[in-house]
């Protein structure tokens, strides 16, 4: 075995020259947290899971335009029905990336190469965005195409009805979402225990318990939109001059909730807590 | 010569548990100096603390001069090692290394030449870290600490899985580092795997510092000494020491001799037969010999 290729520098016996080595540049990290989300077997296969969701919608889509003659698809339907593949597993990227350092005790190696926590911290959370915004992304280029084969395929003109407003809002609630999902995978720090809390919170809750106490009752109707980001972010999707005080509370406190709370408290638990 | 490694006065409390109890000792640059003691003797929470993993409840650590969160890029300055089988069990082991080589800012071909240089070839290297042996682990752990081509390694336990022949292989190596000039801290649990690799030794015994020197002056200092022994039954071995006239104290669940560790090994080897732990007690004694 050779050992000629490791070559301490030594200038001073004792001291070590620093002055010449540059900090390692936050877009390094950004690159090498993305790169983390998808080089395991785990990340190979949500991604794989999220194309194959994303084909099958569009292909079920366009199967139920071609057999049905008075069903035609524009570009708000397509757009409501390919954020549902991509907010159904990409969020355990988000929790995964803080959580697998927990689990997998990775977070020895990435805290010594770079022992700034909060620097670690922000480029997990700008990869999660821009996994987000990526995915995103793909999917409008997806819709697009989908529009026009739609269009082809049920003979009649595509509609490009997609509104500005309703753009936002599918892009703002899509990273409010990985947002708090990256929040309470660091507020937890276990992967099995944040995957269950997200989608407890972010998908069983509003759909089979606050419907129906809202179908019920009238404080029900009152107070969820304050605690739920689905039933808060849901007037941002119409139009937005119809939009009052109330809604915009109303978002303003379910994120705090949701999304600021969990990424306050969680980003101290990854600065306090020691990794064994 | 300034040390590499500074360590002052360095306690670790955790509630009433003293992990660390006013640690301090240095490392010198062109050797290899080994910590030794004990499982739990506090060794790896001093290395986290030298690493900025954990923060000490006071006192002070220097790497080169610098404290840790000082340094920038720390990888190219520092290797560290505190956990071979802390790696994402899901990645490849080349993988693992090219992770590293980026953040450090390193050409891919640099993950090659670590991988040749603890014999890792491209077959093992492409397997996920899941299926590696210890051995393994520690050969990658080791190729991850040299990446960065660092002036100071820290390894926690790196021979911990090797085969004799492994670890000759890493007493070379790091003798060779050390020879240009590197400084060495590693840890072991075992004397016979520190005194092959390392040129000095510190050993630590519940979170103090208590011996140090090199392996001859350790070694002559055992006579006349007191060496720190446990064993299966330590109230039968306490009673079988005070009868053959040695000074006993508890220290801890384990016991406290006055008296070289042959001394105590020919009261247990004595009373083998009343007692079914007298290899136990030999064992022991050895690897904590102190002053």
């Amino acid at each position: 075995m050779s050992t000629a290729t490791s070559n301490p520098r030594e200038v001073t016996p004792g001291a070590i020259d620093i002055s010449a080595t540059q900090s390692v540049p936050f877009s390094r990290l950004v690159k090498v947290e993305l790169r983390k989300m998808v080089d395991t077997r785990s990340g190979f296969w949500l991604l794989f899971t999220t194309g194959i969701l994303l084909v099958l919608a569009s292909g079920i889509s366009l199967l139920v335009v071609g057999l049905n003659d008075n069903v035609s698809l524009n570009a708000t339907d397509i757009s409501q029905i390919l954020t549902i593949p991509l907010s159904l597993l990409l969020p355990v990227f988000a929790i995964q990336t803080v959580t697998s350092e927990w689990s997998q005790r990775t977070a020895l190696v990435s805290f010594t190469l770079e022992a700034n926590r909060v620097r670690v911290l922000t480029s997990k959370l700008s990869a999660v965005v821009l996994l987000a915004l990526g995915t995103i992304l793909l999917a409008v280029v997806l819709g697009a195409i989908l529009n026009l084969a739609g269009a082809a395929v049920g003979g009649y003109d595509a509609t490009w009805n997609l509104e500005a407003s309703g753009m936002v809002a599918t892009v703002a609630t899509q990273l409010l979402y990985f947002m708090m999902a990256f929040g309470i995978g660091a507020v937890v720090l276990s992967t099995p225990a944040a995957i269950a809390l997200f989608y407890v919170v972010a998908l069983m809750l509003p759909l089979m318990v606050y419907g129906t106490l809202m179908a019920f009752f009238e404080w029900a109707r009152d107070l969820i939109p304050w605690i739920d980001l689905q039933f808060a972010s849901a007037p941002f999707f119409e139009s937005w001059s119809d939009l009052g005080g109330k809604e915009i509370g109303q978002l303003i406190v379910a994120t705090v909730i949701w999304v600021v709370i969990p990424l306050v408290v969680g980003t101290k638990r990854v600065m306090t807590t020691e990794p064994k | 010569m300034e040390p590499m490694i500074k360590v002052e006065n360095l306690p670790k409390k955790y509630g009433e548990f003293v992990a660390v109890d006013d640690v301090s000792f240095v490392a010198q640059p062109g050797r290899v100096t080994g910590f030794l003691g004990p499982n739990g003797a506090g060794k790896t929470t001093t290395m986290r603390m030298m690493v900025g993993l954990t923060a000490p409840d006071r006192g002070s650590v220097t790497i080169g001069g610098h404290d840790y969160h000082d340094i920038p890029n720390p990888g190219r300055h520092i290797g560290v090692l505190l956990d071979a089988s802390a790696q994402h069990a899901g990645r490849t082991g080349r993988e693992v290394l090219s992770l590293g080589a980026s953040v450090m800012g390193l050409p891919s071909s640099r993950v090659d030449e670590m991988l040749a240089l603890v014999s890792l070839d491209d077959r093992e290297a492409n397997r996920r870290v899941r299926n590696f042996s210890l051995g393994m682990r520690q050969r990658l752990g080791i190729a991850h600490a040299l990446l960065g081509d660092p002036e100071v390694l820290i390894l926690d336990e790196p021979a911990n899985g090797l085969d004799p022949a492994g670890i000759r292989w890493m007493r070379g190596l790091l003798k060779g580092y050390a020879d240009r000039g590197g400084a060495v801290l590693l840890s072991s649990h075992l004397l016979h795997e520190v005194e092959q690799i390392a040129d000095e030794m510190i050993v630590i015994g519940q979170g103090r510092i208590v011996a140090r020197g090199d392996r001859e002056t350790l070694l002559a200092g055992r006579v006349g000494s007191s060496s720190q022994v446990n064993s299966l039954d330590n109230e039968l071995l306490h009673a079988k020491l005070e009868a053959s006239g040695l000074g006993v104290e508890p220290a801890g669940p384990a016991r406290s001799v006055k008296g070289s560790t042959e001394a105590v090994g020919r009261v247990a080897a004595d009373n083998g037969s009343s007692s079914p732990s007298s290899a136990p007690w030999a064992r022991a004694s050895r690897t904590c010999s102190s002053n």
